[in-house]
């Protein structure tokens, strides 16, 4: 049985829907299943799917009558949320979950719209725009298949058991599609430059990019940095050692959950998919090339510390495997992705597919010429981090639980997960609660330009005498909680005051 | 039924069809005497009309009915103690009963005069309100806080009345106005609508019904939707659909509470047994009922941008000398009996004194939708009246009866009974009332307090050692020239929580305006919101700064204090204030708050 069944027979599809849809199309009577571009759960009849998509789109015409710039966003009832984006002009994803306080089902919308966007960026950056493989096949089956195959392997990443776990208040201390960044010393950051240059020089007169990760935190890149976090999202989903080393001792990720289930059982997952694919797939599709880059246990490490898969296809006759591809955001250009692991330290260098015009040989020579060049620098750059780096720890504050996220950068820095784990369920629910507050006035800020960046400082005691604390100033968001506190307002706003010194810059200090 | 079906069009129709099934049972009687007890109600609001021999007697469940001879005798009394019979409010022509031709003539006349497409072009139909046109519309409005109200300096100014009547769905104007209100019913047809005209919003008022009934049909029920800065806000009561379209930054919380109030005034017209109705005609047409109670909404609309009773679910009084409050308490005390559910004293919306016979004490909220329904009607200015009302909290099934007789412009008095034929009785216990008001000088100290009283951030005791014995000591103002009290105290609210009272400081400079304090109401709302969430809340403190105000509030099981603050304010010595204002309301307490026989417990 397919992933999509399993998951049907054994939790209601009540728990999740998703679908995408395009607005532009299937606007004829009984032609309404055109619109479809996806649907989870797959096997759920037509009518209702036909049903959530009705209602989606009802709400987007209904809410353009008095919010023509924004359409509808979410949809709060009862039982479910049902959050909106439009990813493309259009084309829209729309998610349906449903609320629960006994499964701990109480989700921040801005959480679960991250993960719409998450999905998006990641499908953008392997297929390109969802919009030109649909003007490229207009039947359909294309985007169809290759959308399909994208999202149950990233939703996979998101199962416990045989249910879906997305991400709720728990990760309040949490920012989606932001980078975490390893804080290095002067000496190890000169060490670092150096390396991107003998990198760029490797790549010599390619216009290359690279990106450097440490674990699962960023070291460097090259990027803008729209494609440095769609690179890092992959990265840590699919490339770090972590993963790669399938579930076994250091599982630790501030962003990913925190236990990896083993490369075996996540590849069979994946391979349930396909499976399921072939009730989905429309007949006349059946002969896509569908390229999977979120399949699991698709990467391993090479001989020669370059990490190696089939995802993208073997060359026919000798059987090496076709190195991966896929597009940056801005400059939409086309890029060879190479990726080269050494102990805790990834590499990965992009390269234009234009200026290699002799392909695979190309990048053959230029892994040689890495090897030959780099391979010392990256030994020592691996020693002196390892050597600077505390420990999943590492970023861990006594006393205080946090989150701080620099929009503007799209970096955040956040308490370590194990330690977020230590907090009562009280705590987190009222700061999940904040960050909604806050979601909404930031995006009141982005429709409003004028009242942009507002400086905005909430300290609440919850009931539980938790201090929950949020501020944001300058594009900066820092979220503390504070459960061990003594219980005047000043101690709290002073415990902040030293947080944002000692480790803001005093971006959030007061004088 | 029609769209311009009146009042007593649906009355024939509604006879048809009890006449249609002979052997009704008891329900389908108090149907129908419920349905009388409306049509009686819109009858004894318009006072000022003379009543139809055919007026149905009025029984509901509880009460005897009103026999028509009571009816003309109210009405002779009426006619006799009137001395304002030339003042007629201009919309006593919708408010009475049987008036066909005119419920008629001013539906058709508000339809006539432009329909769709001409973008709200013609003004010339648009109420007294053409100069506030432009502030009203969200483009225009860069300060954040218009929300469709008439923005006049001061509140006072602030005229009652249904605006734009000659919008729809169609027009921009229509749809950049900041917050809308629908009432529909269950099968789509529209029964109100803020802004624009009713029987013109049909088809809109259809796609607000295919929503909900969408999401019902899929097992859930529609709560919020959210599109920008807009978010819509749905309200299911029976048949009764209520939906709240707005771009005011209020929270979803502040908007439902809307709705419950906007439903609950209907309730304390109509009262619940409306809903029979719908069971048996699910196409039944509403609107008529609701005639000529625009003012009466528009009001309650204009309170959801200043009245702090909307959300923090307590009533205030007006700050009056112990022996004054006690004077007028002792009076009320005195002529309550059995009949007299509830006598209060009024001041505009704030209370003098309250009694009440019964054990259950009366709701905030009832006292809230009350007072909104006497002050807004102008008729019961005009004389004294007794109109049937529904408490929605008290019993929203029945309707008790009002009896309203203001003794100065600002001052009335509201005795409530259950006995119908009570008329002459409370017309009784109101001579008795006023004359003891005239002679211990009660309605001199109103107007004083008016003029003088309730408390100001720039009398806030400097020393924590000053103790405040009275608001009334006749001390020469200090510090006139400060603006705000010290530690850039703009305001504060005290909810004393056990009394459900609460008081909050005169409006001192910088905020004097309706729009600073309308920003200020905002800030209030949506702090009380994010403290009472109903999941994680009652929070315990909050400190809250943003680019308007520092704001602190303190919710413990006694009280909850609600401050504003300068947004430089430092956060040590806003505490201390804080502190402090606690302490004066405390020293004040007798003078501020309507003390029940459970002493108030610090």
């Amino acid at each position: 049985m397919g992933l999509s069944s399993a998951a049907t027979t054994t939790t209601p599809s009540d728990l999740l829907k998703f679908c995408i849809f395009d607005l532009r199309r299937g606007q004829h009577e009984g032609e309404e299943l055109e619109k479809i571009l996806f649907f989870f759960p797959a096997d759920l009849p037509f009518p209702a799917q036909l049903s959530v998509i009705g209602l989606s789109e009802g709400l987007i015409t209904f809410t353009r009558i008095f919010s023509p710039e924004a359409a509808c966003e979410v949809i709060e009832a009862d039982m479910h949320s049902h959050v909106f984006f439009e990813a493309e002009p259009d084309i829209w994803m729309v998610m349906v979950v449903a609320k629960s306080k006994e499964t701990e089902a109480i989700w921040r919308i801005e959480a679960l719209r991250s993960v719409l966007k998450e999905i998006h960026s990641l499908f953008v950056m392997f297929h390109g725009s969802i919009r030109v493989l649909l003007d490229k096949e207009p039947g359909g089956g294309l985007t169809r298949s290759h959308l399909f195959t994208f999202i149950m392997d990233y939703l996979t990443d998101f199962l416990t058991g045989n249910k879906f776990t997305l991400p709720n208040f728990r990760d309040s201390l949490k920012e989606r599609g932001t980078v975490q960044m390893l804080t290095v010393g002067r000496e190890a950051a000169i060490e670092v430059q150096s390396l991107v240059g003998v990198l760029d020089s490797c790549m010599a007169n390619t216009l290359g990019y690279s990106v450097i990760l440490f674990q699962d935190l960023l070291v460097s890149t090259t990027l803008t940095p729209d494609d440095t976090t769609n690179l890092f999202s992959y990265g840590t989903l699919r490339l770090t050692p972590r993963i790669l080393s399938s579930g076994g001792t250091s599982t630790w990720s501030y962003l990913r959950k925190g236990n990896v289930p083993s490369q075996a059982e996540l590849a069979s997952r994946s391979a349930n998919t396909l499976s399921a694919l072939d009730g989905f797939r429309d007949p006349s599709s059946d002969n896509y090339r569908i390229v999977r880059p979120l399949q699991h246990g698709k990467w391993s490490k090479g001989k020669d510390g370059f990490l190696v898969t089939d995802i993208w296809g073997v060359e026919v006759g000798n059987l090496v495997p076709t190195t991966p591809t896929l597009w940056l955001q801005q400059t939409e250009h086309k890029m060879y992705l190479c990726v080269y692991q050494h102990k805790s330290l990834t590499i990965i260098l992009l390269i234009p597919v234009t200026s290699m015009l002799n392909g695979e040989e190309g990048i053959s020579m230029l892994k040689q010429q890495l090897l030959e060049n780099a391979s010392a620098k990256i030994f020592k750059v691996e020693e002196k981090l390892a050597k600077g780096w505390g420990g999943e720890n590492a970023y861990h504050v006594k006393g205080y639980r946090y989150l701080l996220v620099d929009g503007d950068r799209n970096i955040s820095r956040a308490s370590p997960p194990g330690k977020v784990t230590t907090l009562a369920k009280e705590s987190l629910l009222a700061l999940n609660k904040v960050r909604e507050d806050f979601d909404l006035e930031k995006n009141r800020g982005n429709v409003d330009a004028v009242n942009h960046e507002k400086d905005l400082e909430i300290c609440i005691r919850a009931k539980n005498n938790a201090w929950v604390i949020a501020r944001s100033t300058r594009g900066k968001q820092l979220y503390i909680l504070l459960e061990k506190a003594n219980e005047t307002l000043l101690y709290a706003s002073e415990a902040v005051e030293k947080f944002s010194d000692r480790y803001c810059n005093g971006a959030f200090s007061l004088d | 039924m029609k769209s311009d079906a009146s009042s007593s069009s649906f009355f024939e129709e509604d006879k048809e069809s009890t006449g249609q099934k002979p052997n009704t049972d008891h329900n389908i009687d108090s149907i129908d005497y419920s349905l009388d007890a409306i049509e009686n109600q819109l009858s004894s609001i318009a006072l000022n009309t003379s009543i139809d021999e055919e007026t149905p007697s009025i029984a509901d469940d509880h009460h005897e009915p009103v026999t028509d001879a009571n009816v003309s005798e109210m009405e002779r009394e009426r006619l006799m103690n009137s001395t304002g019979e030339s003042n007629l409010s201009r919309e006593t022509g919708v408010w009475r009963n049987g008036s066909e031709v005119e419920v008629d003539g001013a539906t058709s006349s508000r339809c006539s005069s432009g329909y769709a497409g001409e973008m709200g072009t013609s003004s010339g139909t648009a109420s007294a309100s053409g100069a506030d046109d432009i502030q009203e519309l969200r483009n225009n409005s860069s300060s954040v806080d218009n929300d469709g109200e008439v923005s006049h300096s001061a509140q006072s100014q602030w005229v009652p009345g249904k605006r734009h009547m000659d919008e729809d769905d169609t027009c921009m104007s229509w749809r950049q106005r900041k917050k809308h209100f629908f009432v529909l019913s269950h099968s789509g047809k529209p029964i109100f609508s803020r802004y624009g005209n009713e029987h013109k919003l049909a088809g809109f008022s259809a796609t607000l019904q295919a929503i909900i009934s969408f999401v019902e049909n899929g097992g859930d029920r529609v709560k919020l939707v959210r599109a920008g800065k807009h978010q819509v806000v749905f309200v299911v009561k029976g048949p009764i659909y209520l939906v709240c379209i707005s771009c005011t930054e209020e929270s979803y919380e502040s908007l439902n509470r809307q709705l419950e109030l906007l439903y609950g005034q209907m309730v304390l017209i109509l009262t619940k047994s409306v809903n029979k109705c719908f069971e048996r005609n699910p196409k039944f047409d509403m609107t008529p009922l609701l005639g000529g109670t625009d003012a009466v909404f528009s009001s309650l609309f204009h309170s959801f941008s200043w009245n702090p009773a909307t959300f923090l679910h307590a009533y205030t009084c007006l700050p009056l000398p112990c022996t004054t409050r006690q004077a007028a308490a002792a009076i009320l005390q005195d002529v309550s009996d059995s009949s007299v559910v509830y006598s209060m004293l009024m001041c505009q919306h704030k209370v003098v004194s309250l009694v009440g016979t019964r054990k259950a004490p009366l709701h905030p909220d009832d006292l809230l939708l009350l007072a909104n329904f006497v002050m807004s009607s102008e008729s019961f200015r005009t004389s004294e009246s007794f109109s049937p009302i529904c408490l929605p909290r008290y019993n929203s099934m029945a309707f008790l009866h009002a009896y309203v007789h203001y003794f100065d412009v600002d001052t009335y008095l509201v005795l409530l009974t259950s006995n119908s034929d009570a008329f002459f009785h409370l017309k009784d216990c109101r001579r008795r009332i006023e004359n003891v008001l005239l002679k211990s000088n009660v309605l001199s100290d109103i107007q004083r307090s008016i003029l003088e009283g309730g408390m100001r951030v720039e009398n806030l005791p400097v020393y924590p050692s000053a103790r405040y014995g009275s608001l009334f000591q006749n001390e020469p103002r200090l510090q006139e020239s400060l603006i705000g009290g010290p530690a850039g105290l703009l305001h504060f609210i005290y909810h004393c929580v056990n009394l459900e009272q609460y008081v909050s400081s005169e409006f001192s400079p910088p905020i004097t305006n309706h729009q600073n304090q309308k920003r200020l109401y905002r800030a209030y709302q949506k702090l009380y919101a994010s403290m009472h969430d109903k999941e994680t809340g009652p929070h315990k403190t909050q400190f809250k700064r943003d680019e308007n105000y520092v704001l602190l509030c303190w919710v413990t099981q006694d009280f909850e204090l609600y401050a504003a603050f300068d947004p430089l304010a430092d956060k040590g010595l806003a505490i201390k204030i804080c502190n402090r204002v606690c302490q004066w309301v405390k020293d004040v307490e007798h003078e501020i708050f309507l003390q029940v026989e459970s002493p108030f417990a610090w």
